[in-house]
């Protein structure tokens, strides 16, 4: 079942990544690389540092010490626009809760993504439309958020990271929040973006997500990683 | 109860901004409150105040000496409605060489003689030197914003004693022009004996009337020879505080609206934004009543401690404010009395922590209902939207997606930003108000400079006479460096033909108008016409086009009003001077005032005219202080309201800040830049701030259009139209800008908070 995959340049390489919060630290020398392609999933036990590693990976957060290099850019020397810019262009971001703007209609809400850069509302929402179509939720395209169910809500999050097209997308306990039935049309929909060649890197604490979705498996523990497997793909 | 004093204790460390928030601004709004009260107090009653603190007389009444003895007015005195009463005091009327004008006294004066400063009624105000005990002394009666440097100087009375000037007194009813001992006043020689009473009945003009002929019926007929009420007087001194007035309440009552909607709103932010804290209590087991005790007392800590501070600094800032305000030719008696009165301090220091409590108890009230688990969800369980149409609109809208992101915001926390929206209102009221007020009496203030200098006959400081005749004397001013055009002037009491008073008849030659915008008609153009201010026809029934005859030493003279000028002198008459001289033929000019090239020296020419003659004294033109008064008053107080409103504006784009975390941190993970976070934020307040303007200024021009000749009418005085007709374009779109300036202040320090909100901590938190 161990076996290197060395297939294509890395879109993310980490170098000794540390990061500490007070005298805490959540990463503890992590280094790492993703290719093109590949669906690597993130596991460990609670506050063994997969979040903060995601959030580093997106450049939301800044490394204490370390380098983290998406796609050739050094993401610590990235400004605040800088970092900004990044993750509009490189990275899609799925959240356990969603995080959907309530008084924005699911459509809004994924087509605000394409507007941040200056796209217009019209092309925006065409775009946004394709993108319901493909994940089988256009029908509820004009629905809010709070009328939404969790599936349908974590669609409408997948669907706004995928507006920008981005080289990566990440995806922090997609799941956690679902139900099975809803957690189960999610992994699909992550299997399926990633055979169509989105690099994909998730944090879980769902063994079954992780094997079912990623072509390679990273363990973390105490803010290191302590063991990296590749997986056979289920079926 | 100390586990809702420790939870409480804690909620406020946990919360230093919010805390920060309640604290500043109860202490601003309390402060702006105490200003505004008291301006409020001191405009409504300033003469009440002055004049009860000095007992002054409702009734000052003079009788002929030859006619009734000092005991039988004492006695009269005890009538029943006489409440108390001071004298018999002698009264002399003193012809003064011209040389005592040195000292502020006119030709003839009232001297009184007079024991002491003190007593049951009239206690006068001794402010510098010592009362007159002895022969050869004599007391001023000056007010105390004069200098008291004449002490010690004397003057000698025609036939009569030398006096040396021993003390400075203010007496706001001005019994006398000067008070000697009474061992002095027989030198002097008294005709009338001088009663001052106060009456139990003095309300009214007719019952004060009745209460003096109780006093003066069992006398002999004809020994009352003068008599005048107190009312007169205050209608007279108050003239400045009545146009002072209504300015002030305008601004007291939009201080204390904007003061109680602020810290409303503060309050009420606080205990919504900290319903996630609420459910977190109840879980730990708090009782409804507890949690309520907690919030309670989180918010009213700070809040007390704002209060109380915020009284105290209201207090200073007032007195140098309201002794700015109050400071005039005719403002200074007020000094004495002006001052925070104590049910101001105490509504401050009970009504603010009051109003805290009211705005916290609403929303704490819902949260003390709310089940924990509801009450801990929120902020992180999705709630459904408000105003979606209009976010729906907005998203589509042709605008940077932060801006109609922005844009939309306000409508999500609709009551919040009702609240916010309504301060904003006020402060661009304020804003437009006083831009409004400051225009028209910059257009009053520039009509009273139509001339830079005025050069008077004569040096008051040793008596010099000037060299030059006066034809002579207007054409070497005309012709020194800087001169464009001199107007002479002349000014003599002359009787008006069935009245008892006497007017001023000015002349002027060589121009018409000197200080006096027109209001209505036009001006003399003939020999026989003359114009007036508005309350010489007020007080005479004259109409423009009357004819008025005039008489002076035997010689009357016809001559037909036919301007309205906004003179404030109910006695003023002003003709050309062959109007004039026909009345008087021997009429001299005072002064000659000079109007100045564009950027002409003024102390140059002032130089220039002493050299050319030593007999004359000159007099620079400054700005009008009670314009420049209002003008600056109202500067500052729209600053303070202002930084209320934007204080307001500050704590909801905090809150909406604190709220909308979540989002922020969604949108910023998505690529949305710090710059375009700053503009999204910015944007939510600036809309309301737009709102704001557009409520605000209407409401400005008609509190402006109220308001202002309300003032002008409290002295008496019609607005010309073109003083009034303030609004113009370029000054309405500057306006416009006022409530969104005040909306970016506000919202600009949370909104760069927002932009460096750290994504992962806000997400990690949620």
């Amino acid at each position: 079942m161990v076996t290197e995959v060395r297939t294509a340049d890395p879109v993310v390489r980490l170098d000794g990544l540390r990061k500490e919060y007070g005298e805490t630290a959540a990463l503890d020398g992590v280094s790492l690389e993703i290719r093109a392609g590949e669906a690597v999933a993130v596991m460990g036990p609670s506050g063994c540092g997969k979040s903060t590693l995601l959030n580093m990976i997106a450049g939301l957060d800044r490394p204490s010490a370390g380098t983290v290099v998406v796609h050739g850019e050094n993401v610590g020397e990235l400004s605040e626009k800088g970092l900004a810019l990044f993750r509009r262009r490189r990275i899609g971001m799925i959240f356990q809760f969603f995080n959907l703007v309530d008084d924005l209609s699911a459509l809004d809400n994924v087509a605000l993504a394409a507007q941040l850069t200056g796209t217009a509302a019209r092309q925006a929402r065409r775009r946004a439309l394709e993108l319901f179509e493909e994940l089988g939720i256009a029908g509820r395209r004009n629905a809010y958020p709070a009328v939404l169910s969790g599936g349908e809500r974590q669609r409408v999050a997948v669907a706004r990271a995928l507006m920008n097209r981005p080289a990566l997308l990440l995806a922090d306990e997609p799941t956690g929040a679902l139900d099975s039935r809803a957690g189960e049309q999610v992994m699909d929909l992550l299997i399926d973006l990633n055979q169509i060649g989105q690099t994909l890197v998730v944090v879980t604490h769902d063994e079954r997500l992780a094997q079912r979705c990623a072509s390679r498996l990273v363990e973390l523990a105490d803010g290191r990683v302590t063991g990296e497997h590749t997986l056979e793909p289920s079926v | 109860m100390r586990a809702v004093w420790k939870a409480a204790r804690a909620a406020v460390r946990r919360r230093r901004l919010q805390t920060l928030m309640i604290w500043l601004v109860t202490l601003v709004s309390t402060g702006a409150l105490v200003v505004a009260l008291g301006l409020v107090d001191a405009a409504s009653a300033p003469f009440d105040r002055a004049f009860g603190a000095q007992h002054g007389p409702h009734v000052v009444a003079a009788f002929a000496r030859d006619r009734v003895s000092d005991g039988r007015l004492s006695r009269a005195a005890r009538a029943s409605g006489v409440e108390a009463a001071a004298g018999p005091f002698a009264q002399a009327a003193v012809d003064i060489p011209r040389g005592a004008a040195d000292f502020g006294l006119g030709g003839e004066i009232t001297v009184v003689g007079r024991a002491g400063p003190g007593g049951t009624v009239d206690r006068v105000d001794l402010w510098a030197g010592r009362w007159a005990v002895r022969p050869g002394e004599v007391v001023l009666n000056r007010q105390s914003d004069w200098t008291a440097d004449d002490l010690g100087k004397k003057f000698r009375v025609p036939k009569g004693p030398t006096l040396t000037i021993v003390g400075f007194a203010f007496d706001l009813s001005h019994t006398a022009d000067a008070w000697v001992a009474p061992a002095q006043i027989g030198a002097l020689h008294p005709t009338a004996t001088q009663m001052l009473f106060r009456f139990r009945a003095a309300a009214t003009e007719e019952g004060l009337r009745a209460e003096l002929a109780e006093v003066t019926g069992g006398l002999p007929r004809g020994a009352l020879t003068a008599s005048r009420t107190y009312l007169a007087l205050k209608h007279r001194i108050g003239s400045n505080a009545r146009a002072y007035a209504p300015y002030l309440m305008a601004f007291g009552v939009l201080g204390i609206l904007v003061a109680v909607l602020i810290v409303a709103n503060v309050v009420s932010g606080a205990v919504v934004s900290g319903f996630r804290h609420i459910g977190i209590l109840k879980a730990l087991g708090f009782t409804p009543g507890q949690v309520l005790g907690v919030y309670l007392t989180m918010i009213s800590v700070p809040a007390v401690l704002g209060c109380a501070l915020g009284t105290y600094a209201g207090n200073l800032l007032a007195e140098p404010f309201l002794r700015f305000a109050f400071t005039g030719p005719a403002s200074g008696v007020l000094h004495g009395s002006l001052g925070i009165a104590p049910w101001v301090n105490l509504l401050a220091l009970l009504g603010m922590p009051l109003v805290c409590v009211l705005a916290a108890l609403g929303p704490s009230v819902r949260a003390r209902r709310l089940p924990a688990a509801r009450a801990i969800s929120a902020g992180s369980a999705p709630r459904h939207g408000r105003a979606l149409g209009i976010q729906r609109r907005l998203a589509s809208a042709r605008l940077p997606r932060s801006v109609s992101l922005g844009a939309g915001l306000p409508f999500a926390r609709p009551a919040r930003s009702a609240l916010t929206l309504a301060a904003v209102v006020l402060g661009v009221t304020t804003v437009t108000f006083a831009t409004g007020l400051a225009a028209t009496l910059n257009s009053y203030g520039n009509g009273e400079r139509s001339y830079d200098v005025t050069v008077y006959v004569g040096d008051h400081r040793d008596g010099r006479e000037p060299v030059h005749g006066d034809r002579e004397l207007h054409a070497l001013l005309g012709r020194l460096p800087g001169a464009t055009h001199v107007t002479a002037r002349s000014d003599d009491e002359a009787l008006l033909v069935g009245s008892t008073q006497a007017v001023m008849f000015e002349g002027r030659r060589g121009g018409r108008s000197l200080d006096s915008a027109l209001v209505k008609g036009r001006w003399m153009r003939e020999t026989g016409e003359v114009v007036v201010g508005t309350p010489f026809l007020r007080r005479n029934g004259v109409h423009l086009g009357d004819r008025l005859r005039l008489r002076k030493d035997g010689r009357e003279e016809e001559v037909t009003v036919v301007g309205e000028t906004m003179d404030t002198d109910d006695r003023l008459v002003i003709g050309s001077w062959p109007t004039v001289t026909a009345l008087m033929p021997r009429a001299e000019p005072i002064a000659y005032h000079v109007k100045l090239r564009e950027g002409a020296d003024q102390s140059a020419y002032a130089r220039a005219v002493r050299a050319a003659d030593p007999g004359l004294s000159v007099q620079l033109s400054g700005s009008n202080s009670v314009t420049g008064t209002i003008v600056g008053s109202a500067t500052g107080l729209t600053l303070m309201l202002s930084l209320v409103a934007s204080l307001g504006v500050f704590n909801t784009a905090v809150l909406n800040t604190h709220d909308r975390r979540r989002d922020l941190g969604m949108l910023k993970s998505i690529g949305m830049t710090p710059r375009q976070v700053t503009v999204m934020t910015v944007t939510s307040m600036a809309v309301l701030g737009a709102l704001g303007s557009l409520i605000g200024i209407p409401l400005g021009i008609v509190a402006h259009k109220v308001v202002v000749p309300r003032m002008a009418a409290g002295v008496d005085i019609t607005l010309p139209r073109y003083m009034m007709d303030v609004w113009h374009v370029p000054l309405l779109s500057v306006l416009a800008l006022a409530g969104v300036l005040i909306a970016v202040l506000g919202a600009l320090v949370p909104a760069r908070r927002a932009a460096r909100l750290t994504v992962a901590e806000v997400l990690h938190n949620e």
